[in-house]
């Protein structure tokens, strides 16, 4: 009940900030937040479109939710700050703020529906060796983002103490920790992808 | 965690949908519990063993190896 209680309450004040965004003439958020609250509710919808009712919400799903809600909160945080540190050292020059924030809206919907994912089908799939790859992966990708934001820091604060290009940092932020970063990344679909074809042949066979 | 909710299942002539319909939880999370990849709550497991018109010790049973 509760976390449809959250549901709901997320979709009205979604609502509150579409309108107020439409007023504004943001169209970039619009979009993000129409899609975020597809993303979010798309268990709800999918279910009243297919059998006119809402969907069952028993124990596990409400574990589930509560490990996806958990986990995109933990990413949105992380990836407001990144975005924060980036944004204040200008690296998105050129590129709209709005564009910027839908495109977080957008991507931590996709980390909420990963999320609700990998607890309902990735994760009883997956043996203990996977999960072990699938933690490494992903503490990797997070030393990785916080690796280039610190660079960028680090590489401002060299040119502006000392006066001169530092190409440490520079390298470093710029292509190691990015490189590293998608070869996490590319390992975590990997793995979740995998654990998501053994459910779907689990549910399947049953 | 073992389970035996399959055998008794088959007994009663219940399909995994009905049993999921007679404790209030979706197909997915039965097929998880027969599977013993999912662990359920006291509450579940006594709904589900009341519905196999069994007992509890009966339809889950604790390997040590879980403990």
């Amino acid at each position: 009940m509760k976390a449809r209680w959250i549901l709901i309450v997320y979709a009205a004040i979604s609502l509150l900030a579409l309108m107020l965004m439409l007023s504004m003439e943001n169209l970039y958020v619009v979009i993000a937040l129409v899609a975020g609250i597809l993303l979010l509710g798309h268990r709800e919808l999918w279910s009243l479109i297919r059998h006119g009712r809402m969907p069952v919400i028993d124990e596990r799903v409400q574990n589930n939710l509560t490990g996806a809600m958990r986990l995109t909160g933990v990413f949105f945080f992380i990836a407001s700050i990144v975005l924060i540190l980036l944004l204040r050292f200008n690296v998105f020059k050129n590129t709209p703020k709005e564009l910027i924030v839908s495109g977080q809206l957008v991507i931590v919907g996709f980390v909420y529906v990963m999320g609700y994912y990998y607890y309902d089908r990735v994760r009883p799939c997956l043996g203990e060796k996977a999960v072990r790859w699938l933690r490494i992966c992903l503490i990797t990708a997070g030393l990785c983002l916080s690796t280039i934001a610190l660079a960028i820091v680090l590489h401002n604060l060299v040119s502006v103490w000392f006066g001169f290009e530092d190409a440490f940092f520079f390298i470093l932020g710029l292509l190691v920790a990015p490189a590293v970063l998608a070869l996490s990344l590319l390992g975590c679909l990997v793995i979740y992808i995998k654990g998501l074809c053994a459910s779907f042949s689990t549910v399947e066979q049953s | 965690m073992k389970t035996r909710m399959k055998e008794y299942r088959a007994r009663l002539g219940l399909t995994q949908e009905k049993l999921a319909e007679m404790v209030g939880v979706r197909r997915e999370t039965i097929i998880f519990l027969e599977k013993g990849k999912y662990n359920p709550s006291l509450r579940l497991a006594y709904g589900i063993a009341r519905a196999l018109e069994a007992g509890i010790e009966d339809i889950f049973i604790l390997d040590d190896d879980s403990t």
